[in-house]
């Protein structure tokens, strides 16, 4: 048997001078199999002075907000038109501005004091709502103010309802800054984080306002489950809240 | 006639009381509840008028209040009450001049101010409660399925304070009203008796 011959050294000598392209070789396969990540990171390192800025990006939120006001109204419109040929109550009529001239968000009276009144068309049971929803009712007029009660007054029962599940309920102050959702039913299928509206059955407010988000829920209160809500309108904080005229 | 001399101060200082409660800031209020304004001004007064006129300035101020708070309850016979005590006491002035007595006054004026409005919501709660079982008592007649299950939606419905929330939260005002108040009126009452004993004192010495 012929021994194995094994090439010899003058024929090698071209493949290891062929190693750094074999490198290169293997860097382009890594850069392929992991679909170029280097370079986009080191892309978006070195571009990172020149990405878009915040005034760009509050051009598109302000375009953003523009497309929903205009869609809100388009939706309101055609909420409009169908709530007449249902011949329902109008959803909400003029909205009157008004500055809020003091406040007693805590204590045995829980009220805005508004600075317009019956002569500018303000009237008792009036809705008034600030940035986020509904904060109570207007309680008494003078030719000039008006109060509002708010709605954690334990005093203020408004109709209310969820807006996933379309339960009704009937919200109740309890002198803190979470009030009460008392349920009319035994099972009213909600859970934190829903949304309540002002019931459309309700003849005292406006149907559809927001009001706040569910927080907490006692399923087992006598007689039907109760729920604490979160009021989305921070009533103690706002100064100016627009009164809804009939 | 020293109450007349006093009128005009004891007007414009009287009208004060509510504009300072409209206007009371949020940083003289403890867990959003401010003090009692009307505590503050009627304890000084009624210590150095007497009783009568204590308790004719507690009416007034009460009406006052109560036409800014719309509601049943009312401010007017506490503070009555309150204007007829302290001006009896007013004959024992060496011993409740000083800050920590009225600071005390203070402080127990405020708790029955607040326990009497405590007292009217739950009267009130009590006779409109009573009001909505009889009516469902009435129209149930005797079939028992309605009277079981009429009574909880109306009881509800009624807009006062329920006493779950008077025994909570109504709670928390007093305890937080008396505190403020009586915190205050060390440094408040003191001055404002000085001057209404310096305007009385002004009186008699022009008229002898």
């Amino acid at each position: 048997m012929a021994p194995v011959r094994l090439p010899r050294v003058g024929v090698l000598l071209p493949l290891l001078r062929l190693w750094p392209w074999v490198l290169v070789l293997l860097a382009l396969v890594a850069v392929r199999l992991s679909k170029g990540a280097p370079f986009s990171d080191a892309y978006g390192l070195l571009s990172r002075p020149f990405w878009p800025g915040s005034a760009q990006q509050e051009w598109l939120s302000a375009a953003g907000r523009l497309g929903d006001q205009a869609r809100l109204e388009q939706l309101e419109r055609e909420n409009r038109r169908l709530r007449g040929l249902l011949d329902l109550p109008a959803a909400q009529g003029r909205r009157l501005q008004a500055a809020v001239i003091s406040r007693e968000p805590g204590g045995w009276w829980q009220q805005l004091l508004l600075g317009k009144g019956s002569l500018q068309g303000v009237g008792e049971g009036d809705a008034v709502v600030a940035p986020g929803g509904l904060i109570g009712l207007v309680a008494s007029t003078t030719p000039t103010t008006s109060t509002v009660r708010l709605l954690s007054d334990p005093r203020s029962r408004v109709g209310v309802w969820v807006g996933r599940s379309r339960h009704h309920g009937l919200l109740s102050g309890l002198g803190t800054g979470r009030p009460l959702l008392r349920f009319l039913e035994k099972d009213p299928d909600v859970r934190p984080g829903d949304v309540i509206f002002t019931s459309p059955a309700s003849t005292l407010v406006p149907p559809n306002l927001p009001v706040g988000v569910i927080q907490r829920i006692d399923a087992d209160a006598d007689p039907a489950p109760e729920a604490l809500v979160q009021l989305s309108a921070p009533a103690d904080a706002v100064d100016w809240v627009q009164v809804l005229l009939p | 006639m020293a109450l007349l001399s006093r009128q005009p101060w004891l007007v414009a200082t009287g009208l004060l009381v509510p504009l300072l409660t409209l206007a009371s800031p949020g940083w003289l209020k403890l867990a959003g509840v401010p003090p009692a304004w009307a505590v503050l001004w009627l304890l000084p007064w009624a210590l150095s008028a007497g009783k009568r006129a204590g308790s004719g300035a507690g009416l007034g101020l009460g009406l006052l209040l109560d036409g800014i708070h719309p509601g049943p309850a009312s401010l007017v016979p506490g503070l009555v009450l309150l204007g007829w005590w302290w001006g009896r006491m007013g004959r024992k002035a060496p011993l409740i001049q000083r800050s920590f007595s009225l600071g005390l006054l203070a402080l127990l004026g405020t708790a029955l101010l607040n326990l009497s409005l405590m007292l009217q919501w739950a009267l009130l709660s009590w006779r409109e409660a009573a009001a909505v079982l009889g009516g469902v008592e009435r129209l149930a007649g005797g079939a028992e399925a309605l009277r079981q299950a009429g009574p909880q939606a109306a009881l509800l419905a009624l807009p006062l304070w329920r006493w779950q929330d008077l025994s909570t939260v109504g709670l928390q005002v007093l305890l937080a009203q008396t505190l403020l108040t009586a915190l205050l009126a060390p440094m408040l009452c003191s001055l404002q008796l000085l001057f209404w004993r310096q305007l009385a004192a002004g009186w008699r010495g022009s008229a002898v």
